[in-house]
């Protein structure tokens, strides 16, 4: 996917998040819409196309979180690095094989959120968030499963226009 | 050199989009930064569509509500019309009390707080990430708003502004982990700190073993802790657990306001702290 789809579609989904966990009343359990996207790229983008996506993605929900300090920033790119490599060594083809390394990478930024505010704050504030990682997890895996025909379709469009130019 | 880079410069390009802001989360660490020219401009851009998606939710809830409240509403109007009654002889009780307390203030020669502006905001969204329990509002900067004044609803406390932009602003619940609010024992004066335990109620702390609450009772700010003006209401006691041993004495507050269902808001600044300046016809 290219770079402004990338940004755009991120910025669109949070959003529609924001909105919706308001109405929902979901105070502490978030979808993280953005890890569905990290995961994508983990799997279709180039290396530096994936990384700088990553990147931008990663400074929105940064940005989007009231409290910028640049470790969402930092944790999509390593989530979109941590998820190459693991592409690699695994078979990701299919639905339900996106839905769970979807599962698992949100599975990793969440500790690793966790444990990186805890290394800030040093008390029970930044672990405060752990009970509800699993019903997190679930939610995204299931944005996933919902997103990633929409993606795939946005990728096989764009894919078209350039075959379209090339010709 | 040059053939040096542009062999590893994909290494390099994503070495750097990897440690750059971990070494700034490290270096700021929770305190975050100011929000800069593309921070506003992508709040710009994004507040009012949250504003836009809130009014075509509210236009659809609204319909379907407005039809189903046709039913039975002159049964409520009643009802309506008698509390109105009830409440307007309590307002005028009230401020027949509320006169004598200022006669006796000033009998007293009593140093009385300014009270701050009150400036009306409605929730457009949360913040998506679960590590900070916020909410963006729809005043900001334009409107007076700014950083660390405190926001209410007519029930109690809602938490404080930690970031203003244009016409928006974002505000850190008082449920959110990293809050502490100072607060007080309505009837008995007892003080204590209320902090937010990410979920549900929250925990009373630094209250003295030998300080004299009960549960069920309500627990207003106490204006110590230079945010939040005293008197407003946080919520009840409950879960009362009182030690043989130690200094302090642990509860639950059961907080006044469902942070989960805000709508509408005030923002208020602190009677203590020298407001930033206010714009004209916002109070």
């Amino acid at each position: 996917m290219k770079f402004l789809v990338t940004v755009g579609l991120a910025l669109l989904l949070l959003t529609l998040e924001s909105v919706l966990v308001q109405r929902a009343g979901l105070v502490l359990t978030r979808i993280d819409v953005t890890v569905v996207l990290l995961s994508f790229l983990a799997l279709r983008a180039s290396l530096l196309e994936g990384a700088c996506s990553a990147f931008a993605v990663g400074y929105l929900l940064d940005l989007m979180s009231g409290q910028p300090t640049g470790l969402f920033t930092f944790l999509g790119v390593f989530i979109f690095l941590a998820g190459r490599l693991v592409y690699s060594l695994l078979d990701v083809r299919g639905t339900p094989a996106f839905v769970l390394f979807t599962m698992g990478a949100d599975m990793a930024h969440g500790l690793l959120a966790a444990f990186f505010g805890w290394l800030t704050v040093k008390d029970g504030s930044a672990t405060a968030v752990l009970p509800g990682l699993p019903l997190q997890v679930a939610l995204t895996g299931a944005a996933a499963l919902a997103l990633y025909p929409l993606l795939r379709r946005i990728e096989a469009r764009q894919e078209r226009t350039q075959a379209g130019g090339l010709l | 050199m040059l053939s040096l880079f542009k062999r590893y410069r994909q290494l390099l390009i994503v070495s750097v989009l990897l440690l750059y802001p971990l070494v700034a989360f490290l270096v700021t660490g929770r305190r975050g930064r100011e929000p800069n020219f593309l921070d506003r401009a992508l709040i710009a851009m994004t507040s009012p569509l949250q504003s836009g998606l809130n009014w075509i939710i509210d236009g659809v809830v609204g319909t379907v509500n407005h039809y189903v409240d046709l039913r039975g509403v002159r049964l409520e109007n009643d009802a309506l019309r008698l509390e109105n009654m009830q409440l307007r002889a309590a307002v005028q009780a009230l401020g027949e009390a509320r006169s004598e307390n200022e006669r006796l203030r000033q009998l007293l020669a009593y140093a009385e707080a300014a009270p701050g502006p009150e400036i009306p905001a409605r929730v457009v969204g949360v913040n998506p990430v679960a590590r900070l329990l916020s909410v963006r509002i729809s005043s900001g900067e334009q409107q007076g708003v700014f950083q660390g004044m405190s926001v209410v609803t007519p029930d109690g406390i809602v938490g404080q502004v930690i970031r203003t932009t244009g016409g928006y602003a974002d505000v850190a619940l008082v449920t959110d982990p990293q809050s502490r609010v100072g607060v007080r024992v309505q009837r008995s004066r007892a003080r204590g700190t209320a902090a937010g335990a990410g979920n549900g109620p929250l925990r009373l702390e630094n209250m003295l073993r030998t300080e004299d609450v009960e549960n069920g009772e309500l627990i207003i700010t106490s204006g110590t802790d230079g945010v939040y003006p005293p008197g407003l209401v946080v919520g009840r006691v409950a879960n009362l657990a009182k030690k043989e041993h130690g200094m302090f004495q642990g509860a639950d507050i059961l907080p006044a306001v469902d942070t989960t269902k805000l709508e509408e808001v005030l923002v208020v600044g602190s009677p203590y702290r020298q407001a930033a300046p206010v714009v004209e016809g916002t109070r």
